[in-house]
């Protein structure tokens, strides 16, 4: 009897999925970081003109909804880590693009559980009785560039999997490749809350970070059968 | 078949030109001083390391075998591949899905059962991590008992067992060889499988075998 690879797939996002919700600490605490995070940008920053909020919601926004993510990516692995349960997999006739799908579904679930409510509570904090700021379409862009920053975290995770010096090379590696994904998701999300739906950049912008997710995506699958035979 | 296996360290050579045949009821005993890379050898026929030269073929009802791993069960030493977090229940049901067994409970329940694990009060939503060195060594032998491969890799498995549990390991073994499944075994405690080993390879420290 033979495990398809989807059968494999739903049972390795089942287990990652146990994984987080028996160890509770690790679901809980980005989204407690961002949270609180919000909070101190909003004392801090005081009372905002109307024309900064904006750029402000969304600066502090994204830039916290970042450093959450990367705190759950950077421990994606962990769970496997322990008892050599990773080395036990690997002698396992799984094939190795279920696994990468499965810890990148499990990276869009629990990321979306980070990010959702990181923008609904950046947006209560800095919204006033004259201008609402959340949006169903910044979500959505947001969404996508978790898509994007979901394939690389699972990549580097996976990359750096048996590095000695994990914690430092993670960031050097995640925080570069992010950015054409953060400028084209912030870019468009202002040009979508400022201008609005109609401006002519937020297509070249909505593109660009498309592009991003489709390169990162495929990259992914491509190179992540190639990291597991050398980890 | 294992022909001319080789594994070179850096530039330490681990073991030389090592070949056994093992065949179905067939127990090899690997041994060797400490550091000298039995382990190892196991890792490269588990495929988790590639060998410096030489080949690993396996064929079953005389078909070569692509990809070995779906004929193989692997237990490493002083490890036991469990999720600890976890209970017994959700760990055994998850290796063996991704086998594609689908197994109900009472099938769990009774693969727990010689190993003195099917109480409710150990396997249900007991972690992992709350067992002693010698029940998770257990638990993962019950891993290896349900699953249908031939094959076994077995380092040390006795690791922290008491002397019931190596009776019951001691005839799981015996039941496994004779259903004509073949084993790979380290241990430097050879007493309770001495009647069923049928062949022994030394690898030395100098590198050859």
């Amino acid at each position: 009897m033979k495990a398809t690879t989807w059968s494999q797939y739903l049972t390795l996002v089942r287990q990652g999925l146990r994984a987080e919700f028996v160890d509770k600490e690790r679901l809980i605490s980005p989204v407690l970081f961002s949270l609180t995070m919000l909070v101190l940008f909003a004392f801090a920053l005081g009372d905002l003109d109307q024309s900064l909020r904006i750029r402000v919601y969304l600066a502090e926004t994204f830039l916290t909804a970042l450093f959450a993510l990367q705190m759950s990516f950077s421990r994606l692995f962990e769970p496997d880590r322990q008892d050599r349960v990773f080395e036990l997999l690997r002698t396992y006739p799984i094939s190795y693009t279920s696994l990468f799908l499965a810890k990148y579904s499990l990276v869009l679930i629990l990321g979306s559980a980070t990010l959702i409510p990181t923008m609904l509570f950046g947006a209560f904090l800095h919204q006033s009785a004259n201008q609402q700021l959340f949006s169903w379409v910044v979500l959505g862009i947001g969404l996508l560039a978790l898509a994007g920053l979901g394939a690389l975290g699972v990549l580097l995770s996976a990359l750096t999997l048996k590095a000695q010096a994990r914690q430092i090379i993670y960031p050097l590696l995640y925080f570069p490749m992010t950015t054409p994904v953060l400028l084209a998701a912030v870019q468009s999300a202002r040009l979508c809350l400022d201008v609005g739906l109609g401006s002519p950049e937020l297509k070249s912008w909505l593109g660009l970070l498309a592009a991003f997710d489709i390169i990162y995506i495929t990259l992914g699958v491509l190179l992540f059968t190639e990291l597991m035979d050398e980890s | 078949m294992i022909s001319n296996l080789s594994f070179k360290f850096r530039h330490r050579r681990l073991f030389n030109d090592l070949s056994l045949t093992a065949g179905p009821g067939d127990l090899w005993h690997i041994s060797g001083p400490n550091g000298v890379g039995k382990s190892t050898f196991l890792s490269v026929v588990a495929g988790l390391l590639n060998p410096s030269s030489g080949e690993i073929t396996l064929n079953l009802a005389s078909k070569q075998i692509l990809d070995r791993r779906a004929h193989l069960e692997y237990l490493p030493a002083e490890a036991n591949g469990l999720y600890l977090k976890m209970d017994s229940v959700q760990n055994l049901r998850f290796w063996s899905q991704l086998r594609g067994l689908k197994l109900d409970d009472s099938a769990i329940f009774a693969a727990l059962e010689p190993w003195g694990l099917n109480h409710p009060l150990l396997r249900d939503g007991f972690p992992i991590e709350k067992y002693s060195t010698g029940m998770k060594r257990r638990l993962a032998l019950a891993r290896l008992d349900l699953s249908p491969v031939p094959g076994w890799l077995l380092d040390e498995p006795l690791y922290g067992l008491d002397q019931q549990a190596i009776t019951v390991f001691r005839e799981r073994l015996r039941q496994h060889l004779s259903r004509g499944g073949f084993a790979l075994l380290i241990s430097h405690d050879l007493e309770p499988f001495r009647d069923l080993i049928t062949g022994a390879k030394e690898i030395s420290s100098r590198g050859s075998a």
